[in-house]
């Protein structure tokens, strides 16, 4: 009789992989809460950005300029949204794209580290508050999205994207 | 963090290296283990923790199954719970988005849900987490005790982003006992650079090839356009992930390791059987392992075989992504498959050499058409093109290509066969004693490493292509 009431007992390893499990939703809880995408349509997550945006500062700009600065094609994905400074002496822009497939994710961070160089390359000796700027540029990659902001209101702007999801 | 980086290369690899080799034995594990989580968390600082989380969990399921193992019924209720816990978390975070994109695509209505990347590595880990766990089940393996060792083997950074995908029972015994030399690191390291070049020069420049031609519409390609990007993509593909497996065995054995290899010379392949013993084996060895025989393999009816080859193959296309293009590719393969072992296997093998190579590479190159195409509808208009269906035979850019990379092309047929290894062999055994030849093969090795880094530094196009499976 004692036997058996040992037997039945679960022991450390069978409770521990319970307790395991049991992290491992709540992490998948936390994933879906704070670091997912969301199936949201473009338009209406490229809408609640945009109206956050400062456009004294920043001017939305066509597919063109998206080649020229990011050697992107904005055909190849389901919504891109380019917001950028129209002076010269400003590195301020925002991009929000939405990718066809996951794969298309690491070809448009790609070209973002390589226009971040290229601007601080551009930039650095002669306007050291832009450089700062560019350091402290965001990218977030949240499902299918990808947001990328350059700017003083940076945390501003990141905070309206992620709730726009 | 990538193999064929800077950072890797001239920082990550030399730190860790000179402390692994400094510390006295019984730290070497915990050096390895906390490099491994350091490695992965570079470039996921999200999912390292879900990395972390499957190894306690896979530690703590291999110990409950081996207490349980006088008791079949609880040991096989305790093996379910930890399969299907494996193949939940793989499928949610590899499926479910597609599943959901497949019934919103039938549906009405659309129901909303909230996306997730796939976590790097997520189905090498968990493939060798199921090997372990099977493996105690069958009482092949000892639950391992010691969570250090497990960690070190589902963590260790030289085959946690891409595989080789390496069984516990083919590593047990290293994990607490292995032995590293000179003689070993350098063996090690000369591997690692011969799979850098492979990636970097190789797989890299057919790899912008690829791009180029793949920019273009299908319907735009020439049948000589078409079949050059395709031939592109197969040394691309090969290239790139047989010098990350190279690369892979090399840090292995710098560390001590010994990893079965994964290819060996698939394209020289005289069918279509042979070509998937020679491509990804230890991905075909633990479909084998643990799917096909557990489903009856080959003993069993003609009927009930047939069904088996065409589960597995279902399974490894997707395995490699949530695409319908993955899919077809596995089904294309499995159908192949059943056609060589009943229908033309055996006229096949009455035809000369050539013909069964010719054979197999034009099957395979269709197969790649599959496996590169974002969705069916281009798949098919690709393979329109490469059989007269696009614009025509030859085009003047085709030739251009061939002629301005004809030394890339020919670097990539030797690479692919057996010429390649012996044309290097026999530059190094030109000169007489053995210090001559190790003079020779360390002049060639640096010589090669020093292309290497030309290229990574010079060149921006560097994706492991199969970081995203």
């Amino acid at each position: 009789m004692k036997g058996d009431n040992q037997k039945s007992r679960p022991e450390i390893p069978e409770i521990a992989k319970y307790i395991v499990f049991a992290l491992v939703i709540a992490y998948v809880v936390l994933l879906l809460l704070f670091a997912s995408g969301s199936s949201r349509p473009f338009e209406e997550v490229a809408a609640s950005v945009s109206d956050s945006l400062d456009t004294e500062v920043l001017t939305q700009m066509d597919d063109r300029m998206l080649k020229r600065n990011f050697g992107l094609n904005s055909a190849d994905y389901s919504g891109v949204m380019y917001y950028t400074s129209t002076s010269s002496m400003s590195v301020e822009e925002v991009l929000l794209i939405r990718v066809n497939s996951r794969r298309q994710i690491q070809q448009i961070t790609d070209a973002i580290d390589e226009r971040i160089g290229m601007r601080m390359d551009a930039f650095e000796g002669y306007a050291p508050e832009q450089v700062r700027l560019l350091e402290d540029a965001q990218q977030s990659v949240r499902g299918r999205y990808v947001f990328f902001v350059v700017s003083s209101r940076a945390a501003e702007y990141r905070n309206a994207f992620d709730t726009s999801l | 963090m990538v193999f064929s980086s800077i950072t890797f290369l001239f920082l990550f690899l030399p730190v860790v290296l000179a402390v692994y080799y400094i510390a006295p034995e019984k730290l070497k594990n915990i050096i390895l283990l906390v490099a491994s989580i350091f490695f992965y968390a570079w470039g996921e600082p999200v999912y390292v923790v879900l990395m972390i989380l499957s190894i306690l969990l896979n530690y703590f399921c291999g110990l409950d199954i081996g207490r349980k193992a006088e008791n079949p019924v609880r040991a096989k209720r305790s093996v379910i719970f930890a399969v299907v816990v494996n193949i939940l978390i793989l499928g949610f975070f590899k499926y479910y988005g597609f599943l959901l994109d497949m019934l919103n695509s039938v549906l009405p209505g659309e129901i909303p849900y909230r996306e997730l990347s796939l976590p790097i590595g997520i189905s090498f880990y968990t493939f060798q987490n199921l090997s372990y766990i099977i493996d105690v089940y069958r009482k092949k393996v000892k639950p391992q005790k010691s969570l250090l060792l497990y960690a070190v083997y589902i963590s260790m950074f030289p085959q946690l982003i891409a595989g080789p995908i390496v069984r516990y029972i083919d590593i047990e015994e290293q994990l607490a006992n292995r032995k590293t030399s000179v003689v070993r690191l350098g063996r090690g390291t000369v591997l690692f650079i011969r799979g850098l070049a492979k990636k970097v020069v190789i797989a890299n420049m057919t790899g912008e090839i690829f791009q180029q031609i793949s920019d273009m519409q299908a319907s735009q390609m020439t049948v000589l356009m078409a079949w050059l990007g395709c031939i592109s993509y197969a040394f691309q593909i090969y290239f790139d992930f047989s010098g990350y497996s190279d690369m892979a065995l090399g840090l292995g054995r710098m560390f001590g390791f010994e990893f079965q290899k994964n290819f060996d010379y698939p394209y020289t392949s005289k069918s279509i059987t042979e070509f998937w013993r020679r491509w990804h084996i230890s991905l075909s060895t633990w479909f084998r392992e643990y799917v096909y025989i557990p489903l009856g393999g080959n003993r069993c009816s003609g009927g009930r075989n047939m069904v088996n080859l065409m589960i597995v193959w279902t399974l490894t296309g997707m395995w490699h992504g949530a695409a319908w293009n993955f899919i077809v590719w596995g089904v294309y393969y499995g159908a192949l498959l059943v056609m060589e072992k009943y229908v033309w296997g055996a006229s096949l093998d009455q035809f000369p050499n050539p013909v069964r190579r010719i054979y197999s590479l034009v099957l395979i190159l269709i197969g790649w058409v599959f496996f590169f195409s974002p969705s069916i509808g281009y798949a098919l208009r690709y393979l329109a093109a490469m059989f007269g269906g696009g614009a025509g035979i030859a085009d003047r850019g085709a030739w251009f290509i061939i002629f301005s990379h004809w030394l890339l092309y020919l670097l990539a047929v030797l690479g692919s066969t057996r010429a390649g290894y012996r044309l290097i062999r026999g530059v190094t055994e030109i000169w007489d004693g053995s210090r001559a030849r190790t003079a020779a093969a360390l002049v060639l090795y640096f010589g090669m490493f020093l292309v290497s880094v030309a290229f990574l530094v010079t060149g921006d196009y560097n994706p492991f292509l199969y970081f995203r499976f």
